[in-house]
């Protein structure tokens, strides 16, 4: 019943943190010098059609009646269009978001798949050697600019070797992508069978997945790390080992007391690689929703820009949400 | 009344026996003994050392001015006379990345220290009076709300939209890093301050009679620094990276101004077309900074947790803790 | 051997090896697509930098649009072709004055079977072409080029510039004679009557299928022309999917035969290298818009041609003679001579551009350059400026646009040769978006533009730019004697008159120096070696149906 009612509780705050995010997200955007009207129209349009143009779109109206109007569209499930591909946002979202998250999600599978082990082995020391290279890996990595590592693995494996095939775009050029079930490539090539779309999408994810997954390893790495040190430190521990319990138990129980903390950074991590991606996915011109509201940002096409602004704090919001939740069901001491 | 440094979860310096000269002693000889044992630790020292030097002394040190073009050598691979090879209008790399850390630099420190100043500022009030009733108390939720808002909010395209508002400027990058990091440091800080604040000696200091402001500034700040500190450090090494990485997207520093990230960025064409030179250099040294940023920011961790602390006087020896 | 050419063996190499491993999965899953793609050799993919915004070029002028609108619609006339004089394998259009020809032009009709002028040039007279037949499988009629040029005084997009040039303001003047038959009645005579009729931008629209579309608050059929296609060219679109790609089919029922190529594909692929790349690799028969020295890369490259010829485009500093010190014509004529051209062409531009040595594209009729005296001289640019009071140079900025890669390096040039004369700029970069709002506020000092007057025609193209009321005189040049022989230009058919006149004009211009001359970019297409038939077009854009292996 606490549960619910804690449920319950977190997700009314939602609704004015969205609100502040919209209201937030609206006045910047608005700031941003540009007029879509002119940069609909291009150079050659005369005054009297920019003003029309204008008026279309609601440009001519104050602030403040702009941004009712556009709290009621979006109440209404109406985020606008983008005058940059004439689609409504939410279908451009629809499609853009998942190319995202698929990223992101296999990025973070690799990253947990090379900080984990390495974070483990740093924290109880047993081999000095990879101990070493896991506190000098969990620096370095947080270092490397996540772009500049996606166009060196690029000329690596692209320019020198010509191990990779071309390194844009989430699926080979003659490739027609799956028919859209969940919106990633893989599972939905998966579901429909169809092997060549399934091979090339994979291809085509492995320079920015390796690109993704080598540098959120740190992060996650040193939070392992942190947080088995602590717990193989602590009292608990220490009383296992008294009690001759096998090293390997002793780890198994630590490794459970430091999971809040990964569970913690992976989802700081995910809630901020929907928005930071956006580098590695314009060198890989992958098509995601980081592109999409930069080129928003860039261009004064304010739609995309608040929609995914909305959208990926909906889902961060969600995500710590689920993290809580599931804190609640590992760690007993928070139910009481 | 006097814990000592090295109790578990207690404070780092003991509070009222020694004064700030003594406890700077104290911190000193314990860093130079962490640097004696572990030196990694002293590499990333060494490292942050020579960009400052490079930023302070970058005209000395360069061989060429760093935007002069010179169309006649463009695109040049490394050679003596061009260690770092020149770039698409002819500039040499080298002197542009020695050049560069002038401004990433400046950018990131005066963006982490505003939002250190104001975040930590902010947070203390906040963790300070996070139990108060009233107009305190609603207005310590307003602000923890409207850094969740602002935490929620995608950092690139903030930051971009930032630089973007207020024209490409020095100004509008270091604003746009200030603010994107300004919530990081009100809840650090704020969970600081609340931990300490149920400090048996900060009790006592007020039921004493201490006033609050007394209480904040002598034993609840001191006390909140450390990990401050060790996150400003890294925190820096980040901020470079996003100026790098918003002059990368074209919303940075205007050219022909040198800069990491906009140097990736001129050169990331060239990569297809087999000159990697021009971007392969300045991300090295972008990569190798912020590296040294965070070692600091580790010795930083290191010093502030007393159970790793007690490892150096131990192995160290002759290093008595005058608390005794 | 260059560095280039080693990695270019190597990953061939690596590629012919790489076939017999099969490792799974992993390696690239683009092997079968080269070998289908030789097969399929009536299907021709384009890389391009982004698929088209809205298909009704009335309201869209980006590259994407007008490369579909030349596949998609058809005018009434067109250009003959001749072929290029120094790149054998490009055939061009033939806008030179002919005064053996009628209207001194070398036209070919393409819907209008019959064209005439009225001898005291106020009226055109187009005889249609029988049973040509829209996608729609609607008649061609007068009612279908009626409908298109009423469509322009209405929608207050591009239109009113189009109709404007001849002096069109309403739907009177355009009058249906006959079932096939349409005339224009301009009220004084106008040299560009028939060479509009060729321009890219007025198409004919199939009106009863548009018709059919429209509603009361969309009554020119506008939503639906954004994506679709109702019209009488050889292509229609059969998907649109913004940001991924566009694919066109062609109609085997098309007037003049089904074209070569069956299906276009036109890819968006914003980065040029990797539409570099994707050349090279064979998965792309074009890849449109690369940087120059990508250009040069490909010229080494195996299965590859690129095609470069003099173009309509030309790219230019605006000196806003508005704002201080460019209000002084020494002054800009300083800032011309002190413009490092010659660096620009070799380390910029790598050879694939011409000096600017004049006001209209260098291809177009009555183009002169004996008014051209801004070669670079540092001396003389010192001079100029001592004689205009600025002996110690002074400060201004200029702007560029960030989404051109090669703005920031002239830029760069710019900066450090105007330094030896004590000109001190700040260079500002500006994010695509806000670049044309720049451009069109008319308040920047000296801003960037890039751009190419579409009729081939000295009239159309200075009053584009020189005229002071023109929409596009971003420069904000004004000179009363240029705008009358410009209108007067304009108002006769006489070519002797209208050389005189527009030699003139440029003497003027050139004199007045309003902007900061750079150079001629030549329109380059990187293509695949056995892809033939490229044509060049003043509106600068492909038209697929000309292509074939």
């Amino acid at each position: 019943m606490g549960t619910l009612r804690y449920i319950g509780g977190r997700l009314l705050f939602l609704v004015p943190q969205i609100f502040g995010i919209v209201l937030v997200g609206f006045l910047l955007v608005k700031a941003v010098p540009g007029d879509p009207a002119t940069l609909m129209l291009g150079p050659m349009a005369t005054p009297d059609s920019i003003a029309k143009l204008r008026g279309e779109l609601g440009l001519d109206k104050p602030l403040p009646v702009q941004f009712i109007i556009y709290i009621n569209r979006i109440a209404h499930g109406d985020f606008g269009t983008s005058w940059q591909t004439t689609q409504p946002v939410v279908e451009d979202l629809a499609v853009r978001f998942p190319a995202t998250l698929e990223l992101v999600s296999f990025g973070l599978l690799v990253a947990l798949a090379i900080g984990i082990p390495l974070g483990i082995v740093s924290a109880t020391r047993r081999h000095r050697v990879l101990a070493r290279i896991g506190d000098f890996y969990g620096l370095v990595a947080g270092a490397l600019p996540d772009f500049w590592l996606a166009l060196i693995l690029i000329y690596v494996f692209y320019s020198l070797l010509g191990w990779m095939s071309s390194p844009i775009g989430r699926i080979d050029v003659m490739l027609l992508p799956p028919r859209t079930i969940t919106g990633f490539y893989t599972i939905d090539s998966l579901v429909e069978g169809n092997w060549p779309a399934f091979r090339s999408s994979l291809a085509h994810l492995v320079l920015p997945v390796l690109t993704l997954g080598l540098v959120n390893a740190g992060p996650i790495l040193k939070t392992t790390q942190s947080a088995m040190e602590r717990m193989l430190q602590a009292d608990f521990s220490l009383y296992a080992r008294l009690c001759g319990l096998p090293e390997k138990l002793v780890m198994r129980h630590a490794l459970r007391n430091a999971l809040p903390s990964i569970v913690t950074i992976v989802s700081v991590l995910y809630g901020f690689l929907i928005g930071g991606a956006v580098l590695v996915e314009i060198v890989f011109s992958w098509g995601g929703a980081g592109q999409y509201a930069v080129q928003g940002v860039l261009n004064a096409d304010f739609n995309p820009v608040l929609g995914f602004v909305i959208f990926s704090a909906l889902f961060s919001l969600i995500v710590y949400l689920v993290v809580d939740l599931v804190y609640l069901a590992i760690d007993p001491r928070i139910r009481q | 009344m006097a814990l000592s440094p090295n109790q578990p979860g207690g404070p780092i310096w003991s509070t009222g026996r020694r004064g700030a000269g003594g406890r700077a002693r104290f911190a000193l000889r314990y860093f130079i003994q962490l640097l004696r044992t572990h030196p990694v630790y002293a590499g990333g020292y060494v490292i942050v050392a020579v960009v400052a030097i490079f930023a302070l002394a970058a005209p000395l040190v360069a061989p060429y001015s760093p935007i002069t073009a010179d169309p006649s050598v463009y695109l040049l691979p490394p050679s003596f006379s061009h260690l770092f090879g020149t770039d698409v209008t002819g500039m040499d790399v080298l002197s542009r990345v020695i050049f560069a850390p002038r401004i990433d630099l400046a950018i990131a420190l005066v963006g982490t220290g505003l939002s250190a100043a104001i975040g930590t500022f902010l947070g203390a009030l906040v963790g300070y009076h996070q139990d108060a009733r009233g107009v305190p108390r609603f207005l310590s939720g307003f602000v923890m709300r409207s850094a969740d808002v602002l935490q929620a909010f995608p950092v690139f395209v903030f930051a971009i939209a930032l630089v973007a508002v207020f024209g490409q400027s020095i100004a509008s990058v270091v604003f746009a890093i200030a603010f994107v990091n300004i919530p990081i440091y009100l809840r650090l800080m704020r969970s600081q301050v609340m931990n300490i604040r149920r400090m048996r000696y900060v009790e006592a200091a007020y039921v004493s009679g201490m006033p609050d402001s007394y209480i904040i500034r002598r034993h609840v700040v001191p006390n909140a620094i450390a990990p401050v500190l060790a996150q400003l450090s890294v925190n820096i090494g980040w901020s470079i990276l996003l100026t790098a990485g918003l002059s990368f997207v074209g919303a940075g520093v205007r050219a022909p101004t040198p800069e990491w990230g906009s140097m990736i960025a001129t050169g990331f064409p060239n990569i297809m077309t087999g000159q990697w030179w021009p971007s392969l250099f300045p991300g090295l040294a972008l990569a190798v900074t912020v590296y040294g940023f965070g070692i600091i920011g580790a010795s930083i961790e290191f010093m502030a947790d007393p159970r790793r602390r007690r490892t150096l006087a131990n192995a160290g020896g002759p290093i008595r803790d005058p608390g005794e | 051997m260059t560095e280039r050419d080693r990695l270019n063996v190597t990953r061939r190499t690596v590629l012919e090896g790489a076939a017999a491993v099969a490792a799974g999965g992993v390696l690239p899953a683009s092997f079968p697509s080269i070998a289908a793609a030789a097969e399929e050799t009536h299907t021709m993919v384009i890389a391009a930098p982004a698929t088209p915004q809205s298909l009704d070029h009335e309201f869209d002028v980006s590259l994407g649009t007008i490369d579909s609108v030349g596949g998609l619609y058809d005018n009434l006339l067109e250009y003959e072709k001749v072929h290029d004089p120094k790149d054998p394998e490009a055939l061009r259009e033939d806008i030179s004055v002919h005064t053996d020809r009628p209207y001194n032009l070398a036209l070919k009709g393409k819907l209008a079977e019959k064209w005439e002028v009225s001898p005291d040039g106020t009226v055109g007279r187009f005889t249609l072409r029988q049973g040509v037949k829209s996608n729609w499988a609607n008649e061609l009629t007068a009612d279908d080029v009626k409908w298109t040029w009423d469509r322009k005084l209405h929608l207050n997009g591009l239109g009113p510039f189009q109709t404007g040039v001849l002096g069109i303001t309403k739907e009177e003047q355009i009058q249906v004679d006959g079932r096939y038959v349409i005339s224009f009645h301009v009220p004084k005579p106008n040299p560009l009557l028939l060479k509009q009729m060729v321009n890219l931008s007025n198409p004919v629209y199939d009106a009863t299928k548009c018709k059919q579309v429209s509603s009361s608050d969309d009554p020119w059929a506008h939503k639906f022309l954004e994506n679709n296609t109702a019209g009488f060219g050889p292509y229609v679109v059969s998907q649109l999917t913004r940001g991924q790609q566009a694919v066109f089919k062609a109609r085997a029922d098309y007037y003049r035969g089904k074209p070569y190529m069956d299906t276009v594909i036109f890819k968006e692929v914003p980065t040029s290298a990797s539409r570099l790349s994707l050349l090279q690799g064979g998965s792309v028969d074009i890849a449109q818009f690369l940087q120059p020295l990508e250009y040069i890369t490909l010229t080494k490259a195996s299965g590859v041609k690129v095609d470069a010829v003099p173009a309509s485009f030309a790219i230019w500093i605006e000196l806003n003679a508005k704002i201080k010190p460019f209000d002084n014509v020494k002054v800009r004529q300083a800032m011309n001579y002190a413009l490092p051209r010659d660096d620009v062409l070799k380390a910029v531009y790598h050879g694939l551009a011409d000096k600017q040595t004049g006001c209209i594209p260098i291809i177009y009729p009555n183009f002169t350059d004996k008014f051209w005296t801004y070669d670079t001289n540092l001396d003389k640019a010192k001079a100029l400026l001592t004689e205009a009071g600025f002996k110690d140079g002074f400060k201004s900025t200029l702007s560029y646009n960030a989404g051109d890669p090669v703005q920031e390096p002239i830029a760069i040039l710019y900066q450090t040769s105007l330094r030896k004369i004590g000109v001190e700029i700040t260079l500002n970069k500006v994010p695509a978006a806000t670049f044309y709002d720049f451009v069109t506020k008319r308040e920047q000092p000296m801003i960037f533009y890039l751009d190419s007057p579409w009729v081939p025609d000295p009239g159309y193209s200075t009053q584009l730019y020189f005229n002071s009321k023109s929409y596009v005189d971003y420069s904000n040049y004004v000179n009363p004697e240029v705008d009358d022989l410009i209108k007067s230009g304009l108002e006769t058919l006489d070519p002797k008159v209208r050389d005189e006149t527009y030699t003139r004009v440029q003497q003027l211009v050139m004199g007045d120096a309003p902007w900061g001359f750079i150079v001629w970019p030549r329109y380059v297409l990187a293509r695949r070696a056995n892809l033939e038939g490229f044509t060049y077009y003043t509106s600068n854009n492909l038209r697929f149906q000309d292509f074939h292996r």
